[in-house]
């Protein structure tokens, strides 16, 4: 799978009283990848917005495998997975940047809403075209790989 | 057979939602799909809404017709009727 990365370095007010990072952090950090490989396609929220949607988040899960702590770096990989129903699902993972160790990874599903709260079913097709050259991207063989 | 239809609905409910405990003799007619009732939620309605034009041609585009529609086995049972009423499929005689 292929997955776009941005990196994070731990920050003293993101570790807990044992010395690692407390878990409700490493959904800030997917968040920070999601936005950053949003932006890259100009899919932020202020962009959706624009076009008279927001995406609001239904389903999220975490699964923690190793602590991360202060002052480490950390690779936060992200994708997007080709929808078969009207919603966004992406998949992230936490890598520590120095030996490349797995220290969590996670889901996250957005449904699309119109600006006055209707629920979108099926995907409309200006917001269809929009998310093509995203969805092209992840198709796309890793030329890194 | 008018209820044949409605048989089907609830299978097709059961298989697309996994709802690997529910049989169609457990759901109700006219007992609610959302919240309290059966207690399904907005993610489940995207994969019925998928499943629905799949296997009956049928189209529902966001919740505000979803809300009418999958108000009962009964209410999405007459859309889909009523929507594949000008066609030839006789679905209510499998």
């Amino acid at each position: 799978m292929k997955y776009d990365e941005t990196e994070i370095k731990v920050r003293f007010n993101e570790v807990d009283s044992w010395g690692m990072v407390w878990h409700g952090h490493y959904l800030s950090w997917f968040e920070v990848g999601r936005m950053a490989l949003l932006g890259k396609f100009r899919l932020l929220p202020k962009d959706f917005a624009q076009m008279g949607y927001i995406a609001p988040v239904v389903d999220l899960k975490c699964i923690f495998k190793e602590p991360a702590r202060f002052n480490e770096e950390v690779l936060i990989r992200t994708t997007v997975l080709k929808p078969t129903k009207a919603a966004l699902t992406f998949r992230f993972q936490a890598l520590r940047k120095s030996d490349g160790k797995l220290l969590a990874s996670g889901e996250e599903t957005q449904v699309l809403l119109t600006l006055d709260g209707r629920m979108l079913y099926i995907i409309p097709q200006d917001l269809q075209a929009r998310f093509q050259p995203l969805f092209d991207y992840f198709e796309e063989p890793d030329s890194a790989a | 057979m008018p209820g044949a239809l409605v048989w089907e609905l609830k299978k097709l409910i059961i298989e697309t939602l996994k709802l690997e405990e529910i049989t169609p003799e457990d759901i109700e007619d006219d007992g609610r799909l959302f919240g309290d009732g059966l207690g399904l939620d907005s993610i489940d309605a995207l994969e019925l809404v998928v499943a629905l034009e799949k296997t009956y041609g049928v189209v529902i585009p966001d919740s505000e017709v979803g809300e009418r529609v999958f108000r009962s086995v009964n209410t999405l049972a007459q859309f889909v009727r009523e929507k594949t009423k000008s066609r030839t499929l006789e679905l209510g005689n499998p």
